[in-house]
């Protein structure tokens, strides 16, 4: 009963597009000076290389413990940075400030590699979670799997949403810092030209929700497959 | 983070919390439209959809109705077997745009008429219209077919203003007589239906192979009770239907009680229907009883009308170079979101 290798191979193609991708922001962000969430484009590197090792084994790069202990620490950083959040911190300007759906992301990875079937969790295992179905045992977790999922798929939908929304300018200025508008004549895509001068611009924001959408869509299939 | 997209899309810092515009009912109601499509979407895609039980699935819908019904129900099936795999990712791929497409504001409307499209398709070629005309249409198999409700929902969310003033969501698009009809016919609907044999009988509750354990429990206890009890159960769930059907008509405090019946009579279903089944890897949608929720919450009777139809129109959104940054005495104010192609 499993599932094709094809899907499979196209949803591990996406997340390890996904992981280069995100690893260039975080290059790009630091040679051009632009503000981008460090913190989430890590995580994203982090959660597309075990997420296309988890679904085509010859991806497979760590065994799934270590992979437990990243996602344990990542859950712990956006837990702290969600209680931060709540406790209206200010927020550095390279850190994510919702963390709230990557908080769940890193439980949902938890939840995938710690239910994982042992045979599938070793490094070196010749299937990937395309045959997974077939061993996995009917887990009284599998509710919880539907909800992550779910979670996933309204973080999609939201992300969506929000992707054509286009506000009048704002000018978030930080203490001492000046105006966060386009320079003068400048290109006012976000996702657009380096800004010339001292504008910040944040590094291709609709870039980085194209990620969170296809890194939500690809995490619902896998916690569906878990089901 | 999508809310912190919204605002940072001009340049402002990721470390800022603004606020964004906050979406009115309708749009939340499309947008969680959106994420059951993407759920569906994903179930089809799960590994047992790739074999021959899903076409041997779909077959299973023909039986009991008229031979005109029946006829193009068992040759879909036939044709999706000879392709299954072609097919079913074909069908999971319709779902996923179909779901981006609500998500995606540009793309509602398109993504809203296709979706009323596909989803009679399906009603026909793949629940055999709901049972309805088999006789084995009941509350707790999933009739009257949950991609009817989807198609119902894809017109009463359509984004468009035919009546400003609708204290409800579901009368924006369509009118409140419409809106009001269309309620009434589905809850009256069911009523009748529970009334009918199929939803008396024992069996009307059945637990499915790889149910989680404690849903099998519970469907089983309910399917215990019905043998028991059958007549008077149905009795008394078509009386429950009725007053929600009628609530609508009466005034606000009695709609809204009658609002939170429906939801609470469409968690019922929804645990009668094993949640779709979508626990046991062979379910393709969670069928009626998220979607007879989402339905109720569109006519969540609202205390003011609503306030985006009777304001005016926000200004188009100008490109962030032509924008003046607010200064400090003035702070930036998000334009009240509408729902995206609001006529």
């Amino acid at each position: 009963m499993g599932g094709p290798a094809w899907l499979t191979g196209l949803f591990a193609a996406l997340m390890l597009t996904v992981a280069v991708y995100c690893a260039g922001r975080l290059v790009a962000a630091r040679r051009w000076r632009r503000p981008t969430e460090m913190d989430t484009d890590g995580g994203h590197v982090l959660m597309g290389v075990a997420m296309a090792g988890m679904l085509v084994a010859r991806l497979r790069i760590m065994p799934a413990a270590p992979w437990e202990a990243v996602f344990a620490v990542g859950a712990a950083w956006f837990g702290r940075q969600l209680f931060r959040s709540r406790r209206r911190v200010p927020a550095s300007s390279w850190r994510c400030p919702h963390p709230a759906p990557h908080l769940v992301e890193c439980t949902a990875m938890l939840y995938m590699f710690v239910l994982l079937p042992p045979s599938l969790a070793r490094r070196g295992a010749a299937a990937g979670m395309a045959a997974m179905t077939a061993s996995a045992p009917a887990s009284r977790l599998s509710f919880l799997a539907l909800l992550l999922a779910v979670f996933m798929f309204g973080y999609v939908v939201r992300v969506a949403d929000r992707l054509t929304v286009r506000l009048p300018a704002l000018a978030v200025r930080s203490a001492g810092q000046a105006p966060a508008g386009p320079p003068p004549g400048g290109s006012s895509s976000p996702g657009g030209r380096r800004a010339a001068g001292p504008a910040n611009r944040y590094l291709a924001p609709r870039c980085a929700a194209l990620c969170k959408i296809a890194m939500g869509i690809t995490m619902g299939y896998m916690l569906i497959l878990m089901l | 983070m999508a809310q912190s997209l919204a605002v940072r899309g001009a340049g402002a810092q990721p470390g800022s919390r603004e606020r964004p515009a906050a979406l009115d009912s309708r749009r939340k109601l499309q947008l969680a439209l959106a994420v059951i499509w993407l759920l569906d979407a994903m179930l089809q895609f799960q590994p047992a959809m790739f074999g021959q039980g899903f076409p041997q699935m779909l077959a299973g819908s023909a039986q009991g109705n008229p031979a005109a019904v029946a006829r193009p129900i068992t040759w879909s099936a036939a044709f999706i077997g000879h392709h299954v795999v072609v097919l079913n990712a074909i069908f999971a791929v319709v779902q996923l745009l179909l779901g981006l497409g609500l998500a995606f504001r540009p793309t509602v409307k398109p993504a809203l008429a296709a979706s009323v499209a596909w989803a009679l398709g399906v009603w026909w070629l793949g629940e055999g219209l709901g049972g309805l005309l088999a006789g084995t249409a009941s509350p707790f198999n999933g009739a009257p077919g949950a991609v009817a409700l989807y198609a119902l929902l894809a017109i009463l969310l359509w984004p468009a203003d035919r009546d400003p003033a609708a204290p409800f969501p579901a009368a924006r698009a369509v009118g409140r007589r419409i809106a009001r009809a269309a309620w009434l016919a589905v809850w009256l609907g069911l009523a009748i239906l529970a009334l009918q044999p199929a939803s008396r009988a024992p069996q009307a509750i059945s637990t499915a192979p790889g149910e989680p354990g404690w849903l099998a429990r519970i469907d089983a206890g309910a399917a215990s009770a019905l043998a028991r009890h059958g007549p008077l159960a149905s009795v008394v769930l078509a009386v429950i239907l009725i007053i929600v059907a009628v609530g609508l008509y009466l005034p606000v405090g009695a709609q809204r009680a009658a609002v939170v019946l429906a939801i609470a009579a469409a968690a019922v279903f929804w645990l009668a229907e094993g949640l779709g089944g979508i626990l046991t890897g062979s379910g393709t949608d969670p069928n009626t009883g998220p979607l007879l929720a989402l339905l109720a919450l569109a006519f969540w009777p609202a205390a003011q009308p609503a306030r985006s139809a009777v304001q005016p129109p926000a200004p188009p959104a100008q490109p962030a170079a032509q924008t003046t940054a607010p200064t400090a005495a003035q702070p930036a104010t998000p334009p009240a979101a509408t729902s995206p192609g609001a006529a």
